[in-house]
């Protein structure tokens, strides 16, 4: 069933991107600063601080570039940007999953924004596949 | 004023900030159990105190989940006085709680913190689904 007139874009996948951006960019300052109390606090193995942080910084990449590829193919209709984002939706939960899980020395807080973020991360998929699967029935100009 | 200002990523991350500090209390609630007990308690004691912190905590809870499923939906979204209360008030409580976390209040001084911070928003929330689902007002 098609919605009245054109519009296939999800209203409710863009409010999450929307709201997925604010929220990681307050994750990213916050795992800044919680990396420099656990550096100063924490015995680290000084190879595996310095990939932590890296790690952190390429992940800033991933999600920057999953959200702006996520928006503009839900708002502009286009099956290319939105399955980009959709693709690189997994290494962003890898991610997540490393920083609840895997990494050195994980904090109850860390534990808790990551989980936040992989419900983001799976309802984004859920509504993603969706309004692919909706651009898909009708004819792209 | 535009439809998407500033008061709507505000709200959502006061309420997320809130929302981790009341699972880090739950996660963590020990110390605050110990604070509300003498210093020689029994078990059972401490079972009652527990209980206490267990019930605000997970009213607390349910009340997010209501906050949430009117912030998410759309219907109070766009409202600004309500964004603007919210706001206000998952920020203090925010700040409270970590008070109540790190210096070890008792767990009474939890039912003040959660009268002002949880339930008036929450209770603003239900006073919109009524107006917009009752009385057909429009969500803004």
């Amino acid at each position: 069933v098609h919605p009245p007139g054109r519009q296939l874009s999800s209203t409710p996948l863009e409010i999450l991107l929307f709201l997925n951006g604010w929220y990681y960019a307050t994750y990213f300052l916050l795992e800044i600063f919680i990396f420099v109390y656990k550096g100063l606090l924490l015995p680290y193995p000084s190879a595996n601080l310095a990939l932590d942080l890296v790690m952190l910084f390429l992940y800033l990449g991933i999600e920057v570039t999953r959200i702006f590829f996520g928006s503009k193919g839900n708002l502009c209709q286009r099956k290319v940007p939105l399955s980009i984002s959709l693709a690189l939706t997994f290494p962003a939960a890898v991610m997540a999953a490393y920083y609840l899980l895997l990494q050195t020395y994980a904090l109850r807080l860390e534990a808790i924004l990551n989980a936040i973020l992989l419900l983001f991360y799976a309802v984004e998929l859920l509504l993603g596949i969706l309004t692919l699967a909706s651009f898909s029935r009708v004819d792209s100009y | 004023m535009a439809l998407v200002s500033g008061l709507v990523p505000a709200r959502f991350l006061t309420l997320t900030a809130h929302l981790v500090i009341v699972i880090t209390i739950f996660w963590s609630r020990d110390n605050n159990v110990r604070a509300s007990l003498p210093l020689q308690y029994s078990q059972q004691q401490y079972e009652r105190q527990d209980v206490e912190l267990v019930v605000a905590l997970s009213v607390t809870l349910g009340l997010f989940a209501v906050e949430l499923a009117g912030f998410l939906s759309g219907i109070s979204m766009f409202n600004n006085t309500q964004s603007l209360l919210s706001t206000g008030a998952h920020a203090s409580a925010a700040v409270a709680l970590l008070f109540f976390l790190f210096e070890q209040w008792e767990s009474s001084l939890y039912w003040w913190i959660f009268a002002f911070c949880s339930a008036l928003p929450a209770a603003f929330e239900i006073l919109l689904f009524v107006s917009v689902f009752g009385f057909k007002r429009k969500p803004l």
